[in-house]
């Protein structure tokens, strides 16, 4: 017998490691998995390594979708700390808000947030994008080295901090700069290739976007610079 | 780890706190199941107060019940007294200050720790996991307005009742604190207020937040200018909550390395480390938010109901 095409997968009083296999096992291209009662559950839908849709049913806990290798996953709910962590490819949508560390050292694909974020979203970022629909708390892309993260509301304090590579785009206020991030116009196409990432995913797109990068001060120690590297140390 | 939880209800003052907590703390169990414990706070009925005391485990029960209804006897009217899981419930009418009923009963010589002190207090711990309060204590029926609950994860100091939390902040009646995380200035600090004559009975880096807030506001702070100025002053990491009979509260660490997941709707606030406390125990109302770092908040009950 062929697996349903719109499984159900019920998280009520089953154990995690049963929840994931059974959401692995019914998981495939063109396949859309519905779990219900998440309850804010830990470790739901990891190492997912195929395509298809998971949705969640509410909110979900610590590491949802993290390790994700190509499957799309929404939860409709908050998500809390780690959501997407080490995501290769695929997505991961969340539409209320995450806790911290969220898309913690993705490799590629694409985070959701439609609301905020707590501190350390986009930390260690190696690719990928990061769309976060509200604000972003404490040192948001800390040493963040590749991938693109867009903040539509306002951005906390120490934002990409010791920050290699990538670029943090942010619609509202910067609450500071982290050691070593400069803030630049943005392009005119810089520009609207954010506009399209935020529309597609209904976001409402700031009137102003201020553009981080690194200063790259920090990539080799110089002894003209001994002051930023006690500053960052 | 440790595991804490707060609840506000704004829309009654008998509200089933106990039994909310006790959920709450059930699904955060895991974060630490060594001790276990609830900070409530229930209705004044009249003018007495309600004093918990922790008696000593190396003499028996009795001679200790004994020993301490004759302290408190006198510095105080003993109104009623209840003994319940290691610890004595008293209700007192006190004929002296604080400090001065603190110095009488805690005589060194017997061994007491008074647990908590206050009009509309009530403290409750004991060692082992959440369920096992529930079994040993009536708090599953307990009607108030709000309150604070932890499960611990013993990471640095012993496990017995007295090192348990909620803490009482020692001084203040009615202010209990519960911790999640390391006070790694805590020494620093012990040592300071020793100097000024505090006396600690624990060597859990906790019991230090109490100390502090009951300082600040012996200085003439408010409770939320001593949370705000704590943020600076205790160093480390740490998420702790806060309750008096006005107030649930929270303050967090400039480095947001505890977690902190709030829930507010129309009817209450709940507030725990992790958000799946707040889904077994309430259900699926209401977008949970997790706070940035250096962030304090506080909700009045009496602002609640000027605003309804």
């Amino acid at each position: 017998m062929s697996p349903a095409r719109n499984p159900v997968i019920d998280c009520a009083g089953r154990s995690t490691r049963d929840i994931n296999r059974d959401i692995r096992a019914s998981l495939g291209p063109g396949r859309r998995v519905k779990v219900r009662n998440p309850a804010a559950r830990h470790n739901l839908g990891v190492a997912l390594l195929s395509p298809g849709a998971v949705g969640f049913e509410g909110s979900v806990g610590y590491y949802c979708g993290g390790m994700n290798d190509g499957a799309t996953v929404t939860v409709n709910g908050s998500a809390g700390w780690g959501v997407a962590e080490g995501m290769l490819s695929g997505t991961v949508e969340v539409a209320g808000n995450a806790g911290n560390g969220a898309a913690a050292s993705i490799r590629g694909g694409l985070v959701v947030v439609k609301g905020d974020c707590a501190a350390r979203a986009g930390v260690s970022m190696k690719g990928g994008l990061l769309l976060i629909g509200g604000d972003a708390g404490y040192m948001t892309a800390f040493m963040m080295q590749r991938g693109t993260i867009v903040i539509v509301g306002n951005a906390g304090h120490a934002l990409a901090d010791s920050m290699y590579e990538g670029v943090v785009y942010v619609g509202g206020e910067i609450e500071s700069l982290g050691n070593d991030a400069v803030v630049k116009a943005p392009s005119r196409s810089d520009r609207q290739a954010i506009a399209a990432a935020l529309e597609e995913h209904h976001i409402p797109v700031p009137k102003r976007l201020k553009k981080v990068v690194s200063g790259r001060k920090l990539w080799n120690f110089e002894h003209a610079e001994l002051e930023t590297w006690r500053a960052a140390l | 780890m440790c595991g804490i939880a707060g609840y506000l209800d704004k829309r009654t003052a008998s509200a089933p706190v106990g039994n909310v907590l006790l959920g709450m703390l059930e699904a955060l169990g895991k974060r630490g199941p060594d001790s276990a414990g609830l900070a409530l706070m229930g209705p004044t009925p009249d003018s007495r107060e309600v004093c918990w005391i922790c008696l000593p485990e190396d003499r028996d029960l009795e001679s200790a019940v004994d020993v301490a209804l004759d302290l408190v006897k006198s510095v105080a009217r003993v109104r009623d007294h209840r003994v319940s899981g290691g610890m004595v419930r008293l209700e007192i009418a006190r004929q002296c200050d604080v400090v001065e009923f603190c110095r009488r009963v805690e005589d060194p010589r017997h061994g007491l720790e008074i647990v908590s002190l206050g009009k509309n207090l009530e403290l409750v711990k004991q060692v082992g996991s959440p369920r096992n309060l529930a079994h040993a204590l009536d708090v599953r029926r307990f009607k108030g307005s709000h309150g604070i609950g932890h499960t611990r994860l013993s990471t640095e100091s012993k496990v017995d009742l007295s090192h348990s939390q909620p803490f009482w902040a020692r001084g203040v009646p009615d202010l209990a604190t519960v911790h999640n995380g390391h006070i790694t200035n805590y020494h620093r600090l012990r040592r300071i207020y020793e100097q000024k004559g505090v006396r600690f009975f624990t060597e859990n880096d906790s019991e230090v937040i109490g100390v502090y807030l009951a300082d600040q506001m012996s200085a003439g702070r408010s409770l939320e200018e001593a949370m705000v100025r704590s943020l600076q002053d205790l160093d480390g990491s740490f998420t702790y909550l806060v309750a008096t009979p006005d107030l649930l509260g929270y303050a967090r660490d400039p480095f947001a390395l505890k977690p902190l997941i709030t829930v507010e709707t129309d009817g209450y606030v709940a507030i725990a480390n992790e958000e799946v406390a707040i889904r077994a125990a309430l259900g699926t109302d209401g977008v949970a938010h997790e706070p940035s770092g250096n962030v304090h908040r506080i909700w009045s009950r009496a602002r609640q109901a000027a605003l309804a």
